[in-house]
């Protein structure tokens, strides 16, 4: 193989991405993966940290109240978000219907020191962020009632649990998990995905628009064109990765270990490519060679996940410095088997150049 | 009839190519990966997703403080005495010495705080599960009920704050007949055992549980919740259901993209364009095989899941579209990468406007633009009505009916075989849609068929900016919501520029910016009214769709829109197209402003 020949056919394929404007349509696609990132960001806190919705809220609502007596009324008061009325329940749910109220709580007799629970009911409005906002606000509430009950019935518990005393935290860093542990290695594996995709188009069409025997004509070998088309994917990976990683850092997300985590994605990257060049050049034709790629891409990457240690966690344990030299030895792992996939492609490619005329 | 018996024609020849053309040893492969795909899916869920491993770094002086975090992986756990951990306390996040929990004062070490109380309050709660007296450790529990509005979606509409407090002393006495209601029972709802296993199941934190519960129509308020269960409906319960339902018929749709392909490459297709058939029967004979197997998947999948079969209802328009974008791109892309970008960018962004919503299915009204939204609701039981499913299905049905008559049109060889840039080609379609000798009707005519798709691309931007802090998603909203009509707009008098340089003389402009405005404003009108009356109602709508309110100032600002456009055309030629879409657009959004801003004020 002569480097000149891959080198020729990796500036051809690059120059067809750029004149055909795909990589426009690449790099649209991750930006728009980034933008709804921030829509995703809000859904993830609330799965996080329901509390952190309550801060898009700056009104006072107003709770029904019907039923007993009981504490629950005093930590109401202590609320100035939320203002207490006593009413019937029938008034004050045909009030929260016609939304006069947020939501009506139903406090039964039972007295705080009886022997069974206290069930109290809380009515909301279905289908409405006003009451999720609510109803985080009133869990507030009703955990300080659940904390006077536990200590009005103490002498009846018998385990008592490690305790922990926690400093006041600053709270509100829900973004960090999901930032630096799913967004970070989702954009930075998203290029090598793209590439993989890329290199079965790239071969596949060789054949279907009966192009390579032109190709061929030329004193390239075959091994040379499958090797410049993996070239020209390749290169791809990290020039992506890295402006993902530029974009982060301007975005106030100080990325650690930049070069490691690119020398990461690089090398799964190429592994993803190898394996996509080498169902291409099984099936010839794009319907199938995608779908066995995409499909057979889902279990490897399912897989890959599920075992401790794989690039994924490493580019986040490095992107958070929380790793020690223990990545470089995966690193060499993930190298060694791109290696074995390489070997593999090119004896295969010289076997179907062989049987190409 | 013979239109008919042609599509069939069409439709069996369609099976048979594709079976021997995924022939070559795919189906015993697809089924090793199928069979692959549950072992490994079996592997993840015995081995957990190590993605999120160790990115914590925590000191601890003391085994029982270590077992609390022992389950959760991103904590990576390092015991020492007090005095070491100490001196390091630098190298840690977190650091626990005698019970003090010391956390470093960075992102990092909040965070790590941050789950660590999350981690000890389910080790507390695992505890308190197992004392024998159960309601001492949880004394209250809360009987959750949810009230159906009478006035349901209409009051919520201001997105996040809604009822302003008018009497604060005296409670509010509601203006309907007041009903006596019997307050609930305090009979034990639940039993204590049950409670119990409620308690570990929780503690458990078992993923998978909550969606078959979902799915098997057990809902979450027929149990008793502690106070510290209460909270918002997981926006990614519904969101993984639903995705069960889409990725499939993504997936499927693929394939009738490349068999559109497939008749331009090696121009397979120049023979069947040189029988009698109608483009009409090539087109909707290909589709028809690949709509089946997307409708038959989508009631397997419901009957799997054992959800009532309406849910396909809302399937319909989705897989419609889905088909439609497949016909378009496939007739459009020059080559497979291509097609492979553009597929995968129109899915994301059809996925992202399918399922965003939904993350809201039960908290606002914002989420019934998605067709999906109806499937959520469905599967929780409590169906949806012809109103709504009008609201959510009418943009997908009249953009489907449009792409499909589109490609119909276009369906010929000329179209077909050349090979030029995807957007030309774009441009291409929708000039053959311009009639030579009533262009003006017919810019009329393609500014009302905008109108669906600049709904849509707007709901797509309301999708995306809904959640950013108030004004600026307003501010947002308002310049693309601007910049996207402009756009739609001028499309048609660029197609005409682009074919006919000479038809644009300023007595020209000034017809067609009439008549694409008043054409934009008749089309607005008709969907408006018909599906989006709810979305409008809202702060969100009201931005959107200004234009409402009175119909002479709207229709002089979509004319002046095109004026704009058109004159930077006139004046520029063709590479003036873009900044007169910019200058269109601040034209547009300061109209836009001016009216919020008297709005708000």
């Amino acid at each position: 193989m002569k480097r000149r020949h891959i080198y020729l056919i990796a500036k051809k394929e690059i120059a067809g991405l750029s004149s055909e404007k795909t990589i426009v349509f690449a790099i649209l696609l991750q930006v728009f993966i980034a933008m709804f990132s921030s829509f995703l960001m809000v859904g993830l806190t609330a799965m996080y940290d329901p509390e952190a919705i309550e801060g898009y809220s700056t009104v006072t609502y107003r709770v029904g109240y019907a039923g007993a007596e009981s504490p629950l009324i005093d930590e109401f008061g202590e609320r100035d978000d939320l203002i207490l009325y006593r009413m019937d329940l029938g008034a004050a749910l045909a009030a929260l219907r016609e939304r006069m109220v947020s939501a009506v709580v139903y406090v039964p007799q039972t007295p705080p020191d009886a022997e069974g629970p206290i069930t109290v009911t809380l009515y909301l409005i279905q289908n409405d962020l006003q009451s999720g906002v609510v109803n985080v606000k009133i869990k507030e509430v009703l955990q300080g009632y659940e904390e006077q009950l536990r200590e009005t019935r103490a002498d009846r518990l018998i385990y008592s649990p490690v305790e922990l005393n926690f400093p006041d935290s600053g709270g509100g860093e829900s973004f960090f998990e999901f930032v630096y542990g799913l967004l970070i290695p989702l954009l930075v594996f998203l290029p090598a995905i793209v590439s993989a995709a890329l290199i079965i188009d790239l071969i596949t069409e060789e054949y279907q628009r009966q192009t390579l025997e032109t190709l061929l004509s030329t004193p390239i070998m075959f091994t040379e064109v499958i090797w410049g088309k993996i070239a020209a994917c390749e290169v791809l990976v990290p020039v992506q990765a890295g402006a993902w990683l530029i974009l982060l850092w301007l975005n106030g997300i100080p990325v650690d270990n930049a070069t490691a985590i690119l020398l990461h994605v690089s090398t799964s990257g190429l592994v993803l490519i190898l394996l996509g060049a080498l169902v291409a050049l099984h099936y010839r034709e794009r319907t199938s060679a995608q779908f066995i790629f995409s499909t057979a891409l889902v279990v490897a990457l399912l897989f890959v996940m599920a075992v401790p240690y794989n690039p994924l966690n490493l580019v986040v344990r490095l992107a958070v410095d929380s790793i020690g030299p223990i990545h470089w030895y995966v690193l060499a792992l993930v190298a060694a088997a791109t290696a074995l996939l390489g070997w593999a492609i090119t004896h295969y490619a010289r076997r179907v150049g062989e049987k190409t005329p | 009839m013979s239109l008919i018996s042609s599509i069939r024609t069409i439709a069996t020849w369609e099976i048979k190519r594709s079976m021997t053309t995924m022939g070559r040893g795919i189906l015993p492969i697809a089924v090793g990966l199928l069979l692959l795909l549950v072992l490994v899916t079996a592997f993840a869920a015995e081995s957990g997703l190590h993605l999120q491993d160790g990115m914590y770094r925590i000191g601890v002086d003391d085994p029982g403080t270590a077992s609390i975090v022992a389950s959760d992986t991103r904590f990576a756990t390092y015991q020492d005495d007090a005095a070491s951990l100490w001196e390091n306390r630098f190298s840690y996040d977190i650091v626990i010495i005698n019970g003090e929990v010391y956390a470093a004062d960075t992102d990092k070490g909040r965070a790590a705080l941050n789950t660590l109380e999350r981690d000890y309050e389910s080790y507390v709660a695992s505890v308190a599960a197992a004392e024998p007296d159960l309601f001492a450790a949880y004394p209250l529990w809360i009987d959750l009920q949810y009230v159906k509005s009478e006035i349901d979606f209409l009051a919520t509409q201001s997105g996040q704050q809604v009822g302003a407090p008018v009497e604060t002393r005296r409670p509010p006495s509601p203006s309907l007949p007041v009903e006596e209601v019997t307050p609930p029972s305090q009979g034990r709802l639940t039993t204590e055992e049950e409670l119990r296993e409620h308690l570990v199941e929780a503690g458990d934190g078992q993923p998978l549980k909550r969606y078959t519960s979902l799915i098997s129509g057990e809902s979450a308020t027929d149990r008793l919740l502690t106070p510290s269960e209460l909270s918002l409906p997981l926006p990614f319960d519904t969101i993984i259901l639903v995705f069960v339902f889409i990725f499939p018929l993504y997936f499927t749709s693929q394939f009738f993209m490349m068999s559109v392909m497939n008749e331009r490459v090696g121009r397979a297709g120049e023979a069947l364009l040189s029988t009698p058939l109608r483009p009409v029967a090539i087109v909707v004979g290909k589709a028809l095989p690949y709509f089946t197997i997307m409708i038959l998947i989508a009631a397997a999948i419901t009957l799997l899941a054992r959800a009532p079969l309406t849910i396909l209802l809302p399937l319909v328009p989705v897989i419609l579209f889905f088909l439609a974008n497949a016909l378009i791109i496939g007739m459009t892309s020059r080559s497979f990468k291509e097609l492979s970008f553009v597929s995968i960018f129109f899915s994301t962004v059809a996925t992202s406007y399918l399922f965003f919503p939904t993350v809201f299915a039960n908290t606002h009204v914002i989420s019934i633009v998605s067709p999906l939204t109806l499937v959520v609701i469905a599967i929780q039981g409590d169906g949806f009505t012809a109103m709504e499913y009008i609201y959510s299905t009418a943009l997908f049905f009249a953009t489907s009916i449009i792409l499909f008559y589109l490609g119909i049109a276009n369906f010929r060889e000329e179209h077909l075989f050349s090979e030029i840039r995807l957007i030309s080609r774009v441009v291409d379609f929708i000039s053959t849609g311009i009639s030579r000798n009533h262009p003006h009707f017919s810019l009329f005519l393609l500014a009302a068929f905008m109108i669906p798709f600049v709904f849509m691309a707007e709901m797509l931007t309301l999708v995306l900016f809904f959640n950013i802090p108030m004004p600026l998603s307003l501010l947002l909203l308002t310049i693309t919501a601007a910049v996207i009509e402009e756009f739609a707009k001028s499309i048609g008098l660029y197609a005409i520029v682009r074919d006919r340089p000479g038809f644009l003389t300023p007595g020209n402009l000034l017809v067609g910016a009439t008549v694409t405005g008043l054409g934009f404003l008749v089309g607005e009108k008709l969907l408006l009214f018909a599906t989006l009356a709810q979305i409008t109602e809202s702060i969100f709508g009201s931005i959107l769709f200004l234009s409402l309110q009175a119909l002479w100032m709207p229709l002089l600002l979509h004319i002046a829109g095109v004026l704009i456009t058109g004159g930077f055309l006139l004046l520029g030629g063709r590479r003036a197209y873009a900044p007169g879409i910019v200058a269109a657009g601040m034209v547009h959004s300061l109209y836009n402003l001016y009216f919020i801003g008297g709005m708000l004020l």
